[in-house]
């Protein structure tokens, strides 16, 4: 199961204009961008209980959003990036996650990896790729993947 | 007697030595105990008259900050409420802060729900250095008395952002002058500048900045020769809780 | 592969470089034969096993070869013949000084020198590189750098408490316009990987990152440079360990798994195309802070009579290090695992990060548990040191390893490598006059990368963890300042709030000098280290040094002809200053090939890191002017050459020439200037460095809020100094004052008969006006020149 967190959107001016402007740094102009934190945790919990390590664990209710199936943003012609630590790679986050896990559930799960997806509003898909792997990822550590988005909400 | 002050550790607290040396030269016995020795039923709260939750990053502050200790101490939050009832003080310094908005202690409730948080900077990223912040004078908060209306202190954080959604909860929050402290130039733009608040006793406190390094006048960066000898503000705040109990 | 290593002992040389590059090993060819010869006597093959722990015992990182070998130094003709040149230069010099406060030199992770006043505690400094790690993934390699350093500190006796953390970085220049090679990253990449992987290690280890520095040079294009430091307290009687025969051998930590095959191997090679993946790993700061709370607490109540870390080379050098004399036996199947797919020999030679090695008596294990769950940190039992000088290890029922010791430990083969000077051509001809005006290059010069303010980096790194630093790397009125050195008052170690005692830690590097004179690098390197701990008040007579020298391949004469002279530099400046050397390390093979396929060598790169007691840490001082009506005062004599300057970096001058240092006179002139220091003469020192004397001047001045009128009529220098000389020279030895108006008196009396003189007051105007001999050489608002100095890096 891979949950997915992001800052509500009046909060998340800060972000964005920070991604952007590291895009912009490896030679990509981007329109615009969301931000999304992705957890995939692997076990065998039923969907309430997934349900519950999102609201009651992953998510800061205050400032965040969340759903257990990907998100969708109002973003035209968007492109979805995803990226994970490479499974030779220990992952920090995901260790730390996994034994909270263990406090809502009662259970432990077999593993939690943390990723991001950032979804990017611009021309080309090759540029952005271009850009992604000179900034965002590095393919010594990650592994990444990019797709387009539809849209709507 | 002196009176026994829990500093509370976790896996990745790291302010916890400062911190109870600060309480120690107060006059407090402080005693350093880590929540497993709470859950395992080795030690109580209830047995101490003084609360500190240090800075840190407990649990690695992965997911959020002091996310993953709140949960821990979920199972204890029976103790720890009838604790901040009894009036006993409690500080959550930093990290500290950022637990007792994250088990909903602070700003107090009644159902115990986390109604703000402490968010990532807008700046992106963690930040240490020495800002200004404005006591207010108006609040019931016991660990700011005798403070002048200015101070300097070190913030080291990066998610100190603090924002309530409900305008309910922040007008409440603004009329019982519960924001003890702001910032004199918002550093990590939180809402009003809030740099700390407390509950209406004034007896639980959280605040984002480092009382305990600026404890001495020469922890400051600018060091004037002539107050090399002398305490500094951070001082007041434990002094404070010690003269409360006493 | 499987066919050579059964057949190794009769294997050709070209079939054994064959197997060495199929296994990454980096074993020379002299080495590979000595393996194959001692294997042949024992008339059997070796397992893969054996060879992976041979490669790494033998490895450049765990056994510097390069630096502990024999070599033949040519210069004009003469032939110098060196055994050990490490021996025979740095611990020489350590050796004959036989300093009594060196408590632990060279022999264990790190050096010790008496702390405060008590006689109860020792200092540990120790300072590493992670060079080619950060250059593949400059955020992991940070992270596992900072790691690694802070485990040589919690394993050096039996375990110091970390008080500070040091970084000092070399970068190419982030608007470098020179073509990269496809694999690597771009300078700025690499520059916020790295500061991002040090904010996010320290941070949550709880350790102030407080002292260090950043270099821009093209020459760290494809090598950047990151050198890691860390300084603990260990109560004196935990510093020395000894395995007894019987202990158990618990790993605590983290786990071990794939990610850490090859790491000390790594560190001997060239960076190529296809530098595999599994030698980079990302930290897991909290797994360590564990581990640091379980060590201060088990160590306290005696829970183990040794402790190393697993770094280089993971259990086998760890294990074989502790088990030197005693022998070890390991049951590889009783190690926590991070994932299954591990081969038995792997998890002997993996390097997974945060492990450390204990050696614990049966009888004291019930105990160590018990503080291990309280702190919720893994561990595991492997075996135990069982006294017969045996090191025996299995999986199972399989054999991974059947050594005696004394092979691994024993005589490693060496040749003598060749070292010639390089040639350089100086010029020390009058320097061209600038076609700008003094007031345009100051600016220039103070918005230089090499020159401009840290603040970006430095913001982000929680530098007052512990709330024991009361010198900051930023200070003055605005919390901005740039500090000469960092003075630390470890209350978080030694719990005693009624002694002041503290110690301060200062850098000197300076490889754009390096490039000109390797061994007035080494003398200038060490004079800026000793210069930085009088700025702050420290005790200088007192200091302890530790060398990192990071060079390119010593397999070219001229790299190691660098080493050689900077090495007799070390000696020299050691003798000259009185400090010895405790501690060092180095790295080589910092070179790579460029996007032409030519190869890219670093400049030989040498860190000085240095530190000494500064006896009451409320009396410290920083660098900012304090008052208007104080006086200015120069120290030091100005000399010629504008070799290695930044402003040579700027505009071509014509002259290249460094000025040799007098290291008796700058002796004598620290000795005096400290005695004024401690009176309460001097509320502001900052010595002249990058930049020259405008910049030291422009820095007290803005830092402190207050201008300053200067005229350098009185100043000491040589005769015929060119004002382009006087204001942006970088000859050494030299500091600004600033000094109480009611104590000038006194302040001249101690320091008479020394090169000081007045140069001018400080007001509170904030304009700075510099004049020589009543010509006016710039006059600058400060507000401009500030703005020009605060740049964001990041």
């Amino acid at each position: 199961m891979i949950i997915e967190i992001w800052t509500k959107e009046r909060y998340a001016k800060n972000e964005e204009a920070a991604f952007l402007a590291r895009l912009a740094r490896a030679g990509l102009k981007a329109d615009a961008a969301r931000l999304s934190r992705l957890y995939r945790v692997e076990a065998d919990f039923s969907e309430a209980e997934y349900s519950r390590i999102k609201s009651g664990l992953l998510t800061d209710k205050i400032t965040e959003l969340s759903s257990l199936a990907p998100r969708k943003t109002a973003l035209k012609k968007a492109y979805r990036v995803e990226v994970w630590l490479k499974d030779s790679v220990t992952d920090v986050v995901g260790e730390s996650v996994k034994e909270a896990v263990a406090h809502v559930v009662g259970r432990l799960p077999e593993a939690v990896r943390f990723g991001r997806a950032y979804y990017v509003s611009c021309a080309s898909g090759l540029k952005l790729k271009e850009a992604v792997s000179k900034t965002l990822v590095n393919e010594v550590v990650n592994k990444f993947k990019i797709g387009k988005t539809k849209t709507g909400r | 007697m002196k009176p026994k002050a829990i500093i509370l550790r976790g896996t990745g607290t790291n302010c916890d030595i400062e911190t109870f040396n600060s309480f120690k030269y107060v006059g407090a016995e402080p005693e350093l105990v880590h929540i497993n020795q709470l859950l395992s039923g080795e030690k109580q709260v209830l047995d101490y008259s003084i609360m500190a939750f240090p800075g840190g990053f407990s649990y690695g502050d992965d997911i959020s900050a002091g996310k993953i200790y709140a949960v821990k101490m979920g199972r204890l939050s029976a103790d720890f409420g009838k604790f901040i009832k009894d009036k006993r003080p409690v500080i959550g310094i930093c990290n500290g802060f950022q637990i007792l908005v994250k088990t909903g202690f602070l700003p107090e409730n009644k159902a115990n729900a986390q109604v703000s948080t402490l968010y990532t900077n807008d700046c992106g990223h963690f930040v240490a250095k020495w800002i200004k912040v404005r006591i207010n004078k108006k609040s019931p908060c016991l660990f700011t008395k005798g403070l002048p209306d200015e101070i300097e202190l070190p913030i080291a954080h990066g998610e100190g952002k603090f924002i309530i959604e409900d305008k309910k909860i922040l007008s409440d929050l603004l009329a019982g002058e519960l924001h003890a402290m702001t910032y004199s130039e918002n550093p990590n733009g939180s809402m009003r500048g809030i740099a700390g608040i407390t509950n209406p006793a004034g007896t639980c406190f959280g605040l984002m900045p480092h009382p305990e390094r600026n404890f001495y006048a020469w922890q400051n960066p600018d060091r004037p020769a002539a107050a090399r000898e002398a305490l500094a503000a951070g001082c007041q705040f434990f002094k404070n809780a010690v003269d409360y109990v006493k | 592969m499987t066919d050579l290593l059964s057949n190794f002992t009769s294997l050709s040389k070209k079939q054994l470089a064959e197997l060495d590059g199929t296994c990454g090993w980096s074993l020379s060819a002299l080495e590979l034969a000595e393996v194959q010869r001692q294997f042949r006597g024992m008339g059997r093959q070796p397992s893969r096993g054996e060879l992976e722990t041979i490669a790494q015992t033998w490895s450049e990182h765990c056994k510097h070869k390069t630096f502990s070998g024999p070599v033949a130094f040519r210069a004009g003709g003469r032939v110098k013949k060196y055994k050990n040149l490490f021996k025979e230069t740095i611990v020489r010099a350590t050796r004959k000084l036989n300093k009594k406060w060196c408590l632990s030199v060279f022999t264990d992770n790190a050096g010790i020198v008496q702390f405060g006043k008590s006689g109860k505690w020792g200092l540990a400094f120790k300072a590493e590189t992670h060079n080619h790690p950060c250059a593949v993934e400059p955020y992991g390699g940070a992270e596992t750098g900072v790691g690694g350093v802070i485990r040589d500190i919690l394993g050096v006796g039996l375990g110091a408490k970390p008080v500070l953390n040091t970084d000092s970085f070399c970068f190419g220049y982030p608007d470098s316009k020179k073509k990269l090679p496809g694999n690597s990253h771009p300078p700025e990449r690499i520059m916020r990987g790295v500061v991002e992987g040090v904010r996010d290690y320290g941070n949550r280890m709880g350790i102030p990152t407080a002292a260090g520095g950043i270099y821009f040079d093209d020459g760290y294009l494809l090598n950047p440079l990151v050198y890691v430091g860390c300084a603990g307290l260990i109560p004196v009687e935990k510093i020395a360990k000894k395995v007894m025969p019987g202990d158990l051998i618990v790993s605590i930590g983290g786990r071990t798994g794939r990610d850490g095959i090859h790491g000390a191997t790594f560190s001997s090679a060239n960076i190529e195309e296809d530098t595999s993946a599994s030698a980079v790993q990302i930290g897991h700061a909290i797994n360590e802070k564990k581990t640091l709370d379980v060590l201060m607490r088990a160590r306290d109540l005696g829970l183990y009579n040794a402790v190393t870390d697993c770094g280089a080379g993971g259990f086998s050098s760890a294990i074989g290090e502790l088990g030197s004399q005693t022998g070890a036996r390991v049951r590889l199947e009783n190690a926590q695992l991070k994932d299954s797919l591990i081969e038995p020999w792997e998890i002997w030679v993996s390097e997974s990060q945060e492990r450390m090695i204990l050696s614990v008596p049966k009888a004291r294990l019930a105990g160590l548990e018990a503080i291990l769950k309280a702190e919720s940190c893994d561990y595991c039992v492997l075996g135990t040191f069982p006294g017969n000088g045996r090191l025996l290890v299995t999986h199972g029922a399989a054999k991974v390893v059947d050594l005696p010791m004394a092979f691994l430990h024993g005589g490693v083969p060496n040749f003598e490598k060749p070292a010639r000077r390089r040639k350089v051509k100086i010029s020390a001809k009058k320097p061209a006059r600038p076609a700008k005006s003094y007031g345009r290059i100051l600016k220039a010069m103070l918005a230089h990368p090499n020159v401009c303010s840290r603040h970006s980096v430095i913001n982000q790194y929680d530098h007052e963890v512990q709330g024991g630093t009361v010198i900051k790397p930023m200070q003055g009125k605005y919390g901005d300042g740039p500090g000469d050195a960092a003075v630390i008052w470890p209350q978080a170690a030694t719990l005693d709030l009624s002694d002041f005692s503290g110690f301060a830690v200062s850098h000197g590097f300076n490889p754009a000098a390096g490039k000109l004179d390797p061994y007035q690098m080494a003398l200038h390197s060490v004079d800026e280290a000793v210069r930085n701990l009088l700025c702050v008040g420290a005790e200088i007579s007192r200091t302890a040094i530790l060398d990192n020298f990071c060079a390119a391949s010593p397999r070219d004469p001229e790299v190691m002809g660098d080493l050689v002279l900077a090495a007799e530099g070390c000696h020299d400046a050691a003798m000259a200053y009185g400090a010895p050397f405790i501690s060092g390390k180095d790295s080589f093979y910092n070179q790579a090939k460029d996007a032409g396929g030519n190869e890219y060598p670093i400049p030989i790169s040498l860190l000085i890191s240095a530190t000494a007691p500064v006896e009451d840490i409320r009396k410290a001082i920083t660098m900012n002017f304090k008052e208007a009506g104080s006086s200015v005062y120069l120290a030091g004599v100005s000399r010629g050459g504008m070799g290695g300057s930044v402003y040579n970096d700027m505009a071509a001058c014509g002259n290249n020439f460094i000025s040799p240092l007098d290291m008796k006179a700058a002796v004598r002139l620290y000795t005096g200037v400290l005695k004024a220091i401690k009176s309460g003469c001097v509320p502001a020192a900052h010595d002249v460095s990058q930049g020259g004397l405008a910049v030291t001047l422009a820095e007290m001045a803005f830092s402190g809020g207050f201008g300053a009128e200067i005229d350098l009529c009185d100043a000491k220098r040589e005769d015929g100094l060119t004002p382009l000389e006087l204001l942006f020279g970088e000859s050494p030895a030299r500091l600004v004052l600033e000094v109480v108006p009611g104590k000038e008196h006194e302040f001249l009396k101690l320091v008479r008969g020394l090169p000081v003189s007045k140069i001018g007051c400080v007001r509170d105007s904030l304009v700075l006006e510099v004049r020589d001999a009543g010509a006016r050489l710039f006059r600058e608002d400060l507000s401009q020149l500030k703005k020009s100095w605060k740049r964001e890096l990041i």
